[in-house]
């Protein structure tokens, strides 16, 4: 292109962004660095640099194990059951059959509510005697008593994934079926000629097709779930005790509730390069796999 | 047609309206619940067994829902405005120069997504605070319209490089258009179509945002609607208020879903614009 017509003086077109971005993303990005060796409360002005005390408390505390646990575990399930459910619905509502623009906008609904709208409609979903779920056992004369999905240790960051997908399936169903839209009718037709039965065609055919759709969808569910927070913030508060602690949860506890800012900031540099390292990590495997299909 | 193909295609159907009951009885029994007095406390399971707006009226007032819907409307209208104009600007130079610094550019700005807010967040609150600056019911906006950069920038830079044609520019270009005017008058009006779904992704977080809000927004008259909702929190654990609770949930939704029922055609469009382009 002829550089009189894409001149450099172009980027100044960008200044008014990159100010935005440099001052209320990148700033605090490094500031959260030097808090992280300060013993800062977030009130008064004057705070002491305490070299690597913050890491070492951290290091030696149960809460950063527990969060990154808690958050892997968030994170694979949303991404492996996310997608595949996605799929799923996906696959069923490309079919021929009447309504299908309703059904698939009625899919699309949850994503319109807020999260804290979704989790006080799941809060009563989950809640025992009253609330869905055990009503609807009870119905079937099922003995629920002990059952507290949100209540107990080893449910409750379950219960709480569930709504998480829940949430997002409208978006990966769409994200899915525009894919679908642009696998190729005549190679369908061919893979059938050959006597290729449903799943061969969805492993052969549609699945190596979908290629890009499923790179986005699982990249914004990865993200989406190193993210997690609403739903521990709305629904369960991180308990029972520990249980639905994630990374994100726990910095905001740390610092908005227990006032330890300097605490909070290195654990949110330990998390900032867990999500850069892991999120990496995926999407250049992915490149490497799309080029090489 | 054989048998065969009939009782399929009514399996497929049958399939169909069995996932999407499964899939949406939380919202159905919440619906049917909100309809109900607020004293009413038959079982929910007994589907619109009333149908009244006792609740909705109580939930009004409660969350003082004309306030809220204007102030949801001004945040996320400012917003999104700041968000098109900015991200439109700086994704031209991405896409239209090919030097080793608008590449740079391009992956600073994506790298933004990975961030999670809530940290960002920490300096952020401690910034305001040591250079006392007043917080307003505006300051999430300048929250806002960051979190929205990195995806907007994304999707108009692809969207310029694919979808307008640098001929266009140099035609413009030999008529004696300035870079400014070129831009404005002839790339900009092109973007409608990544403008759309830029309004909308964006648009629908920040409507829904109650983080933000929370943290900066202190008087109850600034609250948009999902930080009103906040309002409701534990009631959720007591049955006794569920139909109002319920009630404030759906009128929260309300604008949305009645802005997804009219525009739905780019509800959907927008969400895989980006999406396919990749």
């Amino acid at each position: 292109m002829n550089s009189t017509v894409m001149k450099k003086s172009m980027y100044f077109f960008a200044i008014p962004a990159l100010l935005f971005y440099l001052i209320f993303w990148i700033f605090p990005i490094l500031r959260l660095f030097q808090y992280s060796i300060t013993d800062y409360n977030g009130f008064s002005q004057a705070y002491n640099y305490i070299g690597l005390d913050n890491y070492k408390a951290l290091f030696n505390g149960d809460t950063l194990g527990i969060s990154v646990k808690n958050t892997l575990i968030y994170t694979l399930v949303t991404v492996v059951l996310g997608n595949i459910i996605g799929l799923a619905l996906a696959l069923l509502l490309n079919m021929k059959m009447k309504g299908k623009g309703i059904y698939r906008s009625l899919a699309y609904i949850p994503t319109l509510f807020s999260a804290i709208v979704v989790g006080f409609i799941w809060s009563y979903v989950y809640i025992p005697d009253y609330g869905m779920i055990s009503t609807f056992l009870d119905k079937l004369g099922i003995n629920d008593d002990n059952l507290n999905f949100l209540g107990s240790y080893s449910s409750a960051l379950y219960a709480i994934i569930l709504v998480e997908i829940w949430k997002n399936i409208g978006t990966t169903m769409i994200i899915f079926l525009a894919g679908l839209q642009t696998v190729p009718n005549d190679l369908l037709e061919a893979g059938k000629m050959d006597g290729c039965g449903p799943w061969r065609l969805l492993q052969h055919v549609k699945l190596p097709l979908l290629a890009t759709a499923i790179t986005i969808n699982v990249t914004l569910s990865l993200i989406n779930g190193l993210k997690a927070f609403d739903f521990p913030f709305i629904m369960t508060n991180g308990g029972p005790g520990t249980s639905t602690n994630t990374l994100i949860y726990s910095i905001y506890k740390m610092a908005f509730t227990e006032q330890l800012f300097g605490k909070a900031s290195a654990l949110g540099v330990i998390a900032f390069a867990l999500i850069i390292v892991l999120t990496a990590a995926f999407v250049i495997r992915m490149n490497k796999r799309e080029v090489s299909a | 047609m054989t048998i065969g193909s009939v009782t399929k295609k009514t399996l497929v159907q049958l399939a169909v309206i069995l996932v999407m009951a499964v899939n949406l009885i939380p919202l159905i029994i919440a619906l049917s619940t909100s309809l109900r007095d607020p004293n009413n406390k038959t079982n929910p399971l007994n589907l619109f067994s009333q149908i009244s707006f006792e609740s909705y009226r109580t939930a009004f007032e409660r969350m003082h829902f004309p306030q809220a819907l204007m102030n949801s409307i001004i945040l996320t209208g400012i917003s999104v405005i700041f968000v098109v104009l900015l991200a439109a600007m700086a994704a031209y130079p991405m896409a239209r120069l090919k030097t080793k610094w608008s590449k740079f550019l391009y992956l600073f700005f994506l790298s933004g997504l990975v961030v999670p807010s809530q940290m960002v967040l920490i300096p952020i609150v401690q910034m305001i605070n040591s250079l006392h600056i007043p917080t307003s019911q505006y300051t999430p906006i300048l929250m806002f319209i960051t979190c929205s950069l990195p995806f907007s920038t994304f999707l108009y830079t692809g969207f310029i490089r694919s979808g307008v044609p640098e001929e266009v520019e140099e035609a413009a270009h030999i008529d004696g258009a300035g870079l400014f005017r070129r831009f404005w008058l002839v790339v900009f009006p092109l973007l409608i179509p990544v403008t759309v779904s830029v309004i909308i992704t964006q648009g629908v977080w920040i409507w829904n945002d109650y983080f933000f809000n929370m943290i900066f927004i202190s008087r109850a008259a600034d609250s948009p609607l999902p930080l009103a909702m906040l309002g409701f929190l534990g009631d959720q654990q007591n049955p006794t208020q569920w139909n109002v609770l319920f009630a404030a949930c759906f009128l929260c939704a309300l604008p949305l879903l009645v802005a997804f029922l009219f525009l739905q055609k780019y509800f959907v469009g927008g969400m895989t614009v980006g999406a396919v382009k990749g």
